[in-house]
């Protein structure tokens, strides 16, 4: 919540930068917001289990922050977000929120203002990604190779869109023959633009740049080269991760004391089971069964919308949490030390 | 056989057919890339979700998705839980075009899509064989502050079609089906500017309707229709060719009566072949401009038919009357066997077309595909026009075999013959495959080309694959060669 309210804030301040453009900017500001928020959450749901979980102090997009890191995971944190934006913009556009989008005539023009008539609206995606990167790249204002990586990962979550976009056609010729046939691109389901920049995350490139690097001319012009030569689809990083295991106040990092996990349950996949191990088991911490009671809905009597007459039901549930170690249960400790496995720690 | 107009011309005068023929068609090909936009626009719309507030219901039954008199918005369901506002008083309100545009007549027809999102939940998920049930009204007005006048309105049935990629587990809850597109709505004229639709799903338990079609998360409709610029070509286009192949047809028949003898048969067909493709050129589309003709589409259809009958004919006879085998044709009662298939693969397709489009005039929301008996009763029609459409291929290859055949028979006989009689049987002979290669090859690069546009496009065909088999291979001359070349430039 505080992070959007950040943006916002910083979206106005980009206005103010943006002032020659029109006042219309301002109709976009809550899309934009809540573009944020849905990468935001999609990030969380995708960081659940790991030991990064997306903390909101992760999210500050802003460039006056003299903490900003450039590791993989800030990557994905802007990808996801400008991928968000770029969304929620062009879903928007097609609720008829916006006056102009697609069918802007400067922009499909030649034939003076008769755009729509003559050859129709180009996509809701190309304006949703125009604002987008509009709005979130003007948030960088820097020329060294951390701006160049933002922008990199910023265009990264435009393309994530783009790629995760699915066409349909439809015939509609003489006894809708396939003589002619229209096709058009639809948004997936956000849920796959974070499926996709978290594939794309797990495969993210380092590139070396920090060293040595001043505000010169020539850097400059290197680290453009640099960029210019990876492809625009994957995410760049260039430093590597901290240790999310430990607390670190400096870096604002909570580490993964007091996180909950996942262990049995037979609909788990393979990163999920071994959430555990992960999380307490190999950052030294014990795991810790709690049971607790859960209310909720059930027995409902539901239409397509709008659940109706429902029963309380009241079941315990099993989690576990991470505690630290030479407390509770003895027995869970000696498991999950002997288990401590050097493979997944070279994943990162 | 008594020589018909075409075998009699020189074959200067041939070439010079043939290479003006050429040009047009490259002319064609050139305005359809370089001038005109794409044939159609698809534009998606995103269904504005609003609350159709009982006591607002006599004032105005219009649910308007924004502007000035925009309805009372919910921006998701987990809203319309927490205000406790039922299935029943939502709405869901698209308004065709986006806001800043307008419609016009130019745009010759709508065509819309629908398709729903629907969440999967462990304890809602979608029944076996769900049926889901609308309540759809359609309005129109012409400016933006009159008042909504309603155009039809009607309950329609569509079966749900959707799978769930994923394991249905409680960890995919919220995630999305796969549901097919369905057919929603087709409107043969675009007479007005501005275009309402108001969707309601009725829920009524005792009567099982809309229970057990999931939990829907938005509605979305896709809107399809011509673009004007494309229109505007495509009437220029035909309005000059209009004259030209009367002229054409007006010399040639003159020609023809200017002989002494009567006229044979193939000379009569081409004729009637030319009839019915200025028949399928007259610019009649004109008038939709002007007039809210929404039988337009169907008129068109069936035009197209009639000339596509008429070419199919027009090959057999072709062939039948160069066998060569001094048997007494040149009568049509000789080709029913042939034109039967032809006549009768046409009447289905007629039946077909009446009961899909044809409808639709009355209702607009019409699909014959929406209903199962209507999805058997359309494919067996289509299936009959299929068998027939193989009976034709199969008699006209057997006859191309045959007169191949017979050219080579008489090839070893012409040494023997007179001067005169030997030039005029190579000169037919030598025609007759000059042409009928050219056809093959017409016909060839256009298969080639549906096949390229359907294939080129992937699967995602909509669940209507079955409609792939009425494609039938369009030869319709520069005009249909303008609309593959705005496709191919589409893409």
């Amino acid at each position: 919540e505080m992070l959007v309210e950040e943006f916002v804030a910083d979206t106005e301040s980009v206005n103010n930068f943006l002032m020659t453009g029109p006042k219309a900017y301002l109709i976009y500001s809550s899309s934009v917001a809540a573009g944020a928020q849905s990468g935001i959450d999609e990030c969380k749901y995708q960081f659940a289990w790991d030991r990064w979980n997306c903390p909101e102090r992760a999210l500050q997009l802003s460039t006056h922050s003299s903490l900003r890191s450039a590791n993989r995971e800030t990557a994905f944190v802007h990808a996801i977000s400008s991928a968000g934006v770029m969304y929620t913009l062009t879903r928007n556009c097609s609720l008829g929120d916006f006056d102009n989008c697609g069918c802007d005539d400067s922009r499909n023009g030649q034939r003076g203002g008769h755009g729509w008539l003559w050859g129709g609206c180009s996509d809701n995606v190309g304006f949703g990604e125009a604002i987008s990167k509009q709005f979130v790249d003007a948030l960088e204002t820097g020329q060294d190779a951390r701006a160049a990586m933002n922008l990199h990962n910023n265009e990264a979550g435009r393309k994530a869109v783009k790629g995760t976009m699915q066409k349909t056609c439809k015939c509609h010729g003489v006894s809708g023959s396939c003589t002619t046939q229209t096709c058009w691109l639809q948004l997936p389901e956000f849920r796959e633009v974070g499926n996709y920049l978290k594939e794309k995350y797990h495969r993210a490139l380092k590139v070396d740049l920090l060293r040595g690097a001043g505000n010169s001319a020539a850097s400059r012009g290197a680290i453009a080269e640099t960029f210019n030569s990876i492809s625009r689809k994957e995410l760049v990083h260039l430093e590597d991760s901290p240790d999310y295991c430990l607390e670190n106040r400096t870096l604002g990092l909570a580490g993964t004391e007091g996180r909950e996990c996942l262990k049995k349950g037979k609909n788990l996949n393979k990163w999920e089971k071994r959430s555990c191990r992960r999380l307490c088991g190999e950052c030294g911490l014990a795991v810790e069964e709690r049971k607790a009671e859960m209310v909720s809905s059930c027995n409902c009597k539901f239409h397509w919308c709008c659940a109706v007459k429902c029963e309380q039901c009241r079941k315990t549930v099993t989690k576990y949490y991470c505690v630290k170690k030479g407390g509770k249960r003895g027995r869970n400790e000696s498991a999950t030390i002997r288990r401590k496995s050097p493979r997944l720690r070279k994943k990162h | 056989m008594a020589g018909a107009i075409i075998e009699n011309m020189s074959t200067k005068k041939l070439v010079i057919v043939g290479v003006t023929l050429l040009l047009f068609q490259a002319l064609a090909f050139m305005v359809g890339g370089l001038i005109a936009p794409g044939p159609t626009s698809a534009i998606e719309y995103l269904a504005t979700k609003c609350v159709d507030g009982i006591k607002h219901r006599q004032e105005s039954k219009w649910l308007m998705p924004w502007g000035p008199q925009q309805c009372e918005k919910l921006q998701n369901f987990e809203e319309a839980m927490a205000k406790r506002i039922e299935a029943n008083n939502i709405v869901f309100a698209v308004h065709i075009p986006m806001p800043g545009n307008e419609m016009s007549p130019w745009f010759q027809f709508i065509l819309v899509i629908l398709q729903l999102d629907i969440m999967f939940k462990m304890n809602n998920q979608i029944e076996e064989g769900a049926v889901v049930t609308i309540d759809v009204s359609l309005a129109y007005r012409d400016d933006l502050f009159s008042e909504w006048t309603e155009m039809a309105h009607s309950f329609e049935h569509r079966n749900l079609n959707c799978n769930f990629t994923a394991a249905k587990t409680i960890e995919n809850e919220g995630r999305q089906y796969d549901c097919d597109a369905l057919p929603f709505m087709e409107v043969g004229s675009v007479a007005h500017k501005y275009y309402l639709i108001n969707i309601r799903l009725p829920v009524n338990e005792r009567k099982k309707i809309n229970i057990g079609i999931g939990e829907i998360r938005d509605i979305r409709l896709v809107g399809i229709h011509q673009n004007g610029g494309f229109t505007k070509v495509w009437f220029a286009m035909k309005t000059f060719l209009t004259p030209s192949i009367l002229i054409i047809m007006i010399w040639y028949w003159r020609r023809i009566t200017l002989m002494t003898r009567p006229p044979v048969l193939l000379e009569k067909v081409i004729f009637a072949l030319g009839i019915s493709m200025t028949f399928i050129n007259i610019p009649v589309e004109w008038f939709s401009v002007g007039f809210n003709w929404t039988w337009m589409l169907l008129f068109g259809d069936i035009r197209q038919g009639i000339f596509y009958s008429m070419l199919l004919s027009f090959w057999i006879i072709f062939c039948g009357e160069h066998l060569m085998d001094q048997s007494e044709r040149n009568r049509f009662s000789v080709y029913w066997k042939q034109v039967g298939p032809i006549v009768f693969g046409s009447f289905c397709l007629f039946i077909f077309d009446m009961c899909e489009r044809g409808v639709q005039l009355t209702n607009p929301f019409y699909s014959i595909w929406a209903s199962d008996i209507g999805t058997e009763l359309a494919m067996s029609f289509i299936i009959v026009a299929g068998i027939c459409a193989c009976l034709y291929f199969l008699f006209l290859c057997f006859m191309v075999f045959q007169v191949f055949r017979n050219i080579s028979g008489k090839r070893t006989s012409l040494p023997a013959m007179s001067k005169a009689r030997r030039l005029h049987y190579e000169g037919l002979i030598f025609r007759f495959k000059f042409l009928m290669l050219v056809s093959l090859l017409i016909l060839d690069v256009l298969v080639l080309m549906i096949c390229f546009v359907c294939v080129g496009d992937g699967g995602a065909t909509s669940g209507e694959d079955i409609q792939l088999t009425t494609t039938i291979t369009h030869a319709d001359g520069p005009t249909e060669i303008y609309k593959m070349t705005g496709k191919e430039a589409q893409e």
